[in-house]
């Protein structure tokens, strides 16, 4: 008897651990892969022509179409600079420097990746459009009512991600750890 | 106890095992791929126009709003295969995928090819063909070695004004998407 409570034990174990663990794996919490600045995430090797096995595997649970490594690469946030989750009843201010790129575009988007601007709106934000200060430092307010500065305006209820893609930013793309810094997100208060 | 702990401690290795085993199991699982989701990929050496991305519609393949996107597969198998047109001056980028949806190649138009796409994709075969200069190819064009046969090319055009939409994608439209010699 002691044995197969054992046996069950040792099975429920290694059932959790190595579903858990390959979850985890796919998501932003993904310590392998993975590459964090502040609030930010990047897969940097989604691109690349041999990317490595978790990596490989986050592409084939996305299947959607990755941007190569030349062309660019795409960060998402799904919370605050805070760690509390993007709300849409909320006000944020994303706040900072943007690394050296041909462009940028960020998108607000719902868990199934749906464009959630309003509709006769703008559908993003491209940077070489935003009025930048001498520092070259960007602000851009993102809610659902009116905001002072340049307004993103968002619709709907409950979470959502932002998603920033720097075009030809090669540079950066192969090379993770050059990234030192990507604009804060900061909540500016809640509806 | 000290058995006990033994036995949760082997359910932690066979955890690490069973993790393992599903990372390097999931792209050849995953029931849905890349490929399914494109429109008109069934097709070989035809451009096809993916739909514009717009607030509130489906996105299944998370593309950014400010692109027009064309699309062609090639198989390889029937010859090495050419991307060639000309583009507008605005930001573009043109990248070759394998079936599974990995990036085979990249680049832009900041790369020094300017307001031209010429791009020659390759098997591994026909490379050597062509270093012995067994394939004849017009000058200039980017030549790109492909490890596998079936590929598609999506061509990325930035269009930052809506005016101008309509008019990239006739520009795309008018891309050439074959076999070289077909």
């Amino acid at each position: 008897m002691r044995f197969v409570v054992n046996l069950f034990a040792m099975l429920t174990v290694a059932l959790v651990v190595g579903f858990g663990l390959s979850y985890l794996a796919l998501t932003s919490w993904s310590p392998v892969g993975t590459m964090k600045v502040g609030p930010w995430v990047a897969w940097p090797e989604v691109g690349a022509p041999e990317p490595d096995p978790y990596t490989n595997a986050y592409l084939a649970r996305q299947a959607v179409l990755q941007l190569g490594r030349s062309e660019g690469i795409r960060f998402v946030a799904g919370t605050d600079s805070d760690g509390r989750a993007l709300d849409r009843n909320c006000r944020y201010r994303i706040d900072g420097s943007t690394p050296v790129a041909a462009f940028w575009t960020l998108i607000a988007v719902d868990a199934k990746g749906v464009d959630i601007a309003r509709p006769d709106g703008m559908a993003e934000v491209v940077g070489t459009s935003l009025p930048r200060p001498a520092d070259g430092s960007i602000e851009v307010r993102v809610s659902k009512r009116l905001a002072p500065g340049y307004w993103y305006e968002i619709t709907g209820e409950g979470r959502f991600s932002l998603v920033l893609t720097l075009y030809d930013a090669s540079i950066f793309s192969g090379l993770g750890s050059q990234v030192e810094k990507l604009p804060a997100i900061l909540n500016e208060g809640c509806a | 106890m000290t058995r006990t702990a033994l036995w949760i401690a082997a359910g932690v290795v066979l955890g690490l095992i069973v993790h393992l085993v599903i990372m390097l199991m999931l792209p050849a699982l995953s029931p849905k791929d890349v490929w399914q989701k494109i429109p008109g990929i069934e097709t070989a050496n035809t451009i096809t126009l993916l739909d514009p991305v717009t607030p509130g519609s489906p996105n299944p393949l998370a593309l950014d709003p400010l692109f027009s996107y064309a699309i062609c597969r090639i198989d390889l198998s029937r010859g090495p295969g050419e991307v060639v047109g000309d583009l507008p001056n605005t930001f573009w980028s043109v990248a070759v995928y394998a079936r599974d949806g990995r990036v085979v190649y990249s680049t832009t138009n900041r790369s020094g090819t300017s307001g031209t796409l010429e791009l020659g994709v390759f098997n591994s075969e026909q490379t050597q063909l062509l270093a012995r200069q067994e394939i004849p190819v017009e000058e200039g064009l980017l030549i790109v070695q492909s490890p596998v046969d079936d590929i598609f090319a999506l061509i990325r055009l930035a269009a930052p004004y809506p005016v101008v939409r309509a008019r990239y994608r006739d520009i795309l439209s008018a891309l050439t998407c074959r076999n070289i010699g077909s």
